[in-house]
């Protein structure tokens, strides 16, 4: 076994570290939180990165993109309609002659303002009815239930439809329509948690020692329903945006704003000699829901409790 | 016993459910501004705009409208469309179903099954470049909505290059003719599926690779080859079969934007269409049987999960 590397320790060495008996007990690493640890996880993916720099980016032209181009976006100018894009137009002209750069932030920012109501809506709604269900339980549990398993029923976008008909095809309509059914999903994850949750061995320890119901929801229950939350505003967003162009390509969702699906169904119309009028729209849609899907697939791995 | 009980209760409940469907239905059809002969008797005189008022029942008070669609309802007979004369729910769904069903299908048995050979891949090699690229591809698929891959395909392939046609359905031999109409399409509504499976594959498979049971297995010295085919691939189906019917309701319904886009005459287009006539008995009668379609897969689907995976048992419906 004697190899070149082998020496005699000096006595020094040998001798025994002082330590106190509570070093046994230090934590020599500093302790995180669950999202400090999410946090590290996300910033270590490049793909959650990118994501994030590439949503960074749209939100920039989202906000500042009309400005920057300086060009009209409403009014009709007949001698620049249908120009390609060139160092003017950066995204070229639609056929009333207004800057489709500008028109395709502006509708992006419509779109997205939408997409982020719509979700606002489904998490309250859904959080709002999936708490009282949890924390009813019983009779109140199973009727609620109940409403919302036929509420789930409905076939949405056929409901969509048909209350769009009813309210009438402006924002206000579109955001009552595309939300009257999408909260279930939201409501019944909400209760799913809280129910594991309630059962768990530490909120029973909670409450053991005498913490208030305040101090359990707000300490316990909250936090560790918000990963799902996050979650569910990931993917609801790119299908928000889906449904608004979806619906205003087929002439039943907005009309007489500027929308990213109403910028979609102008441009099909000149597709086959101004493809650019198609094309730009559809881009930034993609890449949006793009970038909500990178995003939302590397926080689901982050906040992967089993992960950490 | 159990399971009968549970069957029974079930269908109380999507009983109820399609009642509160096609109530909600009604009123929200009645609550819509206009209504399906407003466009056409503005020419006419009064006294032949009230007649067609009447034939249509449309002369009614609300409630009394609503019980006689009700008891249609319960007799199966929707009424006859108020924009295509003599056109019933029947003979428009006998007519335009295969339609949608056909594209449906195809769509389907495309998507799932490059969906399933790319979910096996990526779980397979995991952590190899297959693996990021099938990751990436389900991620970018996912996130084209169909109507735009459909535009683009259009404006390409039949388009500029001129390969496809560039809207139509087959006509005659409505099940196998005309494939070429058919190609688009069906690339353009498989991207969705080719996403969502490949994914729910991959993760279903990596759950069952961390069991213990394929550890056994392993250890018992099957190749790895051996283990992932007997295996792995026949538990991490559960999720997939579960998953199916869902698609097959889903593309019976059909694809709505897809239909719009390549001008074809199924029952998606046919639907918004009736939407924005209010031709009444068409979208109550339409809405009915997609729903009524709709709960019983959901109802299959629950079946399927206590038949395909033993450790789900049915317990008097509690959940």
């Amino acid at each position: 076994m004697a190899t070149a590397k082998t020496r005699i320790l000096t006595p020094q060495e040998a001798a025994p570290v002082e330590r106190s008996r509570f070093d046994a007990e230090k934590i020599n690493r500093p302790t995180i939180t669950f999202w400090q640890g999410a946090w590290y996880k996300l910033r270590k993916n490049p793909i959650a990165i990118s994501a994030m720099i590439l949503l960074a980016i749209l939100l920039f032209f989202i906000l500042f993109g009309p400005a920057l181009s300086g060009e009209n976006y409403i009014d009709i100018d007949a001698k620049v309609k249908n120009l390609a894009p060139n160092s003017t137009y950066w995204f070229g002209t639609d056929t009333m002659g207004r800057d489709l750069f500008s028109r395709v932030w502006i509708g992006a920012r419509l779109s997205l303002i939408i997409a982020l109501v719509c979700s606002a809506i489904q998490l309250i709604v859904g959080c709002a009815y999936g708490g009282i269900m949890a924390y009813s339980g019983g009779i109140v549990d199973n009727v609620m239930m109940r409403i919302l398993e036929i509420v789930n029923s409905f076939p949405s976008l056929l409901i969509t439809l048909l209350v769009m008909m009813v309210v009438g095809k402006n924002v206000g309509g579109l955001l009552i329509a595309m939300c009257i059914t999408s909260w279930c999903g939201t409501a019944r994850q909400v209760r799913g948690q809280l129910m594991q949750l309630r059962e768990s061995e530490y909120v029973q320890a909670a409450q053991m020692i005498g913490a208030s119901p305040m101090r359990i929801i707000t300490k316990h229950l909250l936090p560790n329903t918000i990963s799902i939350l996050i979650l569910n505003l990931c993917s609801s967003i790119p299908s928000y945006i889906f449904t608004e162009a979806s619906l205003s390509f087929l002439g039943m969702g907005l009309s007489d704003v500027i929308s990213l699906g109403v910028l979609i169904s102008e441009g099909k119309s000149k597709m086959s000699f101004y493809p650019w009028q198609l094309l730009f729209p559809a881009v930034v849609l993609c890449l949006t829901v793009l970038a909500f899907n990178l995003l939302g697939d590397a926080l689901r791995d982050a906040l992967d409790p089993r992960t950490h | 016993m159990n399971m009968l009980k549970y069957t029974l209760k079930r269908l109380v409940v999507m009983i109820l459910t399609l009642f509160i469907i096609a109530t909600a239905t009604f009123f929200l059809l009645a609550a819509t501004p206009g209504d399906a002969l407003s466009a056409r008797v503005e020419k006419l005189p009064d006294n032949v705009a009230e007649r067609l008022y009447a034939k249509y029942g449309l002369d009614k008070p609300i409630m009394e409208r609503y019980v006689v669609t009700m008891k249609g309802l319960l007799k199966g007979d929707f009424g006859e469309s108020i924009i295509y004369q003599g056109q019933t729910v029947q003979s428009i769904i006998a007519e335009k179903g295969p339609i949608s069903a056909r594209l449906g299908i195809q769509q389907m048995l495309l998507g799932v099954t490059v969906g399933l050979l790319l979910g096996i891949l990526a779980a397979v090699k995991k952590g190899t470049i297959w693996d990021y690229l099938v990751v990436f591809l389900s991620i970018l698929l996912i996130s084209v909505p169909n109507l735009v891959f459909a535009l683009l395909l259009q404006a390409f392939f039949a388009g500029n290059l001129g390969w496809f046609p560039v809207i139509g359905w087959p006509s005659e031999n409505i099940w196998f003719g005309g494939w070429k109409y058919t190609v688009l399409p069906t690339l353009a509504g498989c991207f969705s599926y080719i996403a969502s499976y490949a994914r729910l594959l991959k993760a279903s498979m990596l759950d069952v690779m961390n069991q213990d049971y394929i550890l056994t297995a392993e250890s018992k010295g099957l190749s790895r080859k051996e283990v992932v085919l007997h295996h792995v691939i026949r538990n991490s189906f559960i999720p997939i079969v579960t998953q199916l019917p869902m698609s097959v309701a889903m593309c019976i319904t059909g694809s709505f934007f897809i239909e719009s886009v390549f001008s074809i005459p199924g029952l998606g287009l046919y639907y918004v269409n009736a939407v924005a006539a209010q031709d009444v008995p068409i979208v109550m009668g339409e809405t009915v049987i997609l729903a009524a379609l709709y709960i019983i897969v959901v109802f299959i689907t629950d079946i399927l999960y206590t038949v395909v995976d033993p450790r789900i048992r049915i317990s008097g419906g509690k959940r």
